[in-house]
């Protein structure tokens, strides 16, 4: 297996991850689309210098969180990317309208944090460590615990 | 709606995402492709073209000095050329900008910092691009008339009653401009601050 297939391979197997980072960093299609091929770009990079060191998802974390702030400090360019169709980005189909309306109701919550706490619940909802956390997001352990208490203080008073 | 909450919906969410396998080999190689053109054309190039013609104006007026003869013109020449030189360095070292900041080895806190930075700078270099430009426009008139048409304007016009009038309309347009940066400036040291406490 060559590297382009590999790589292709890789982005089959995290393109979830890609559309979640999107979704909570951007707030049109438009912007959606743009940064999930940002993302892809970037990967692919970076792909030749991936080293086996750390797991494939947390370099993927890295890569697009850092992908997402630099998207967010550039112009808009208009007009730059592929047009995609939404269907092709992963997004879920949900059959049940009350999921459906919870997802985007936790996706809304969450785009009104700042960058650094979007990018900490997000791993946090995927399940990650305080440690794997620390380790993608360069704060310590313990800054991790504070932020994210704080967070989810922010988060319940949102909801509620 | 309760955090453990959330994270059960945020895994159901997940799992359905899971399994759904749309992407398609060739749309993957047409995403990298596509940005990578766009990249090289829509900020590179523009920058490049920008400083050449900073740099051949800057050339112009050097080879065409002595046809400036008189002091007060040659002030404007060099002023000038000068400034031409300084435009076109600060472009092309906004081009060096782009590539420096490491999106694969930097994590979140780095990244961060380094955009937040840039930010600053940026302001401030557009301030100095601004100012400068204004000076260009100014100086670069009395020398153009000069060297192209043979005509003196500060002769031939009162272009230095101009200058005067000018002058404030200058200072408060750069207040109005400036005006809207303060926010971006602003933004840029709380995070870097927050980062500083972590």
């Amino acid at each position: 297996m060559n590297s382009k297939e590999k790589f292709i391979k890789v982005i089959k197997e995290n393109a979830g991850l890609i559309y979640k980072v999107t979704k909570v960093y951007t707030n049109s299609r438009e912007d959606e689309q743009d940064l999930y091929q940002e993302i892809v770009y970037q990967l692919w990079k970076s792909f030749g210098s991936f080293r086996s060191e750390s797991k494939i998802s947390t370099w993927m974390y890295r890569i697009a969180l850092n992908t997402a702030i630099a998207h967010l400090n550039k112009e808009k360019r208009k007009g730059s990317y592929i047009p995609i169709d939404e269907l092709l980005l992963n997004k879920p189909d949900l059959n049940d309208t009350l999921k459906e309306e919870q997802v985007e109701i936790l996706y809304s919550q969450i785009k009104k944090l700042d960058t650094i706490e979007k990018g900490i619940i997000l791993l946090y909802l995927e399940g990650k460590s305080y440690d794997e956390i620390a380790g993608i997001t360069g704060f310590s352990t313990t800054n991790v615990g504070t932020r994210l208490g704080r967070i989810k203080q922010k988060l319940i008073t949102q909801i509620n | 709606m309760e955090l453990e909450e959330m994270k059960t919906i945020w895994g159901e969410m997940s799992a359905e995402i899971e399994k759904q396998k749309k992407l398609t080999d060739s749309l993957i190689i047409k995403m990298t492709q596509v940005n990578y053109r766009s990249k090289i054309g829509k900020i590179i190039v523009p920058e490049i073209i920008g400083s050449l013609v900073c740099v051949a104006t800057a050339l112009f007026i050097f080879i065409n000095f002595q046809q400036l003869g008189i002091w007060y013109l040659q002030v404007c020449g060099v002023a000038s050329a000068v400034i031409s030189l300084l435009l076109a360095l600060l472009s092309l070292r906004a081009v060096n900008k782009l590539s420096s900041i490491n999106i694969s080895n930097n994590n979140l806190k780095q990244a961060l910092s380094d955009y937040s930075k840039g930010k600053i700078q940026f302001v401030f270099v557009q301030k100095l691009t601004f100012y400068l430009g204004a000076v260009l426009m100014l100086t670069i008139l009395p020398v153009m008339c000069k060297l192209i048409d043979g005509v003196d304007l500060f002769k031939v016009t009162r272009l230095w009653m101009w200058y005067v009038v000018a002058f404030p309309f200058f200072r408060w347009f750069t207040t109005w401009v400036f005006k809207r940066y303060k926010k971006t400036i602003q933004g840029a040291e709380n995070i870097l601050k927050e980062l500083a406490e972590a």
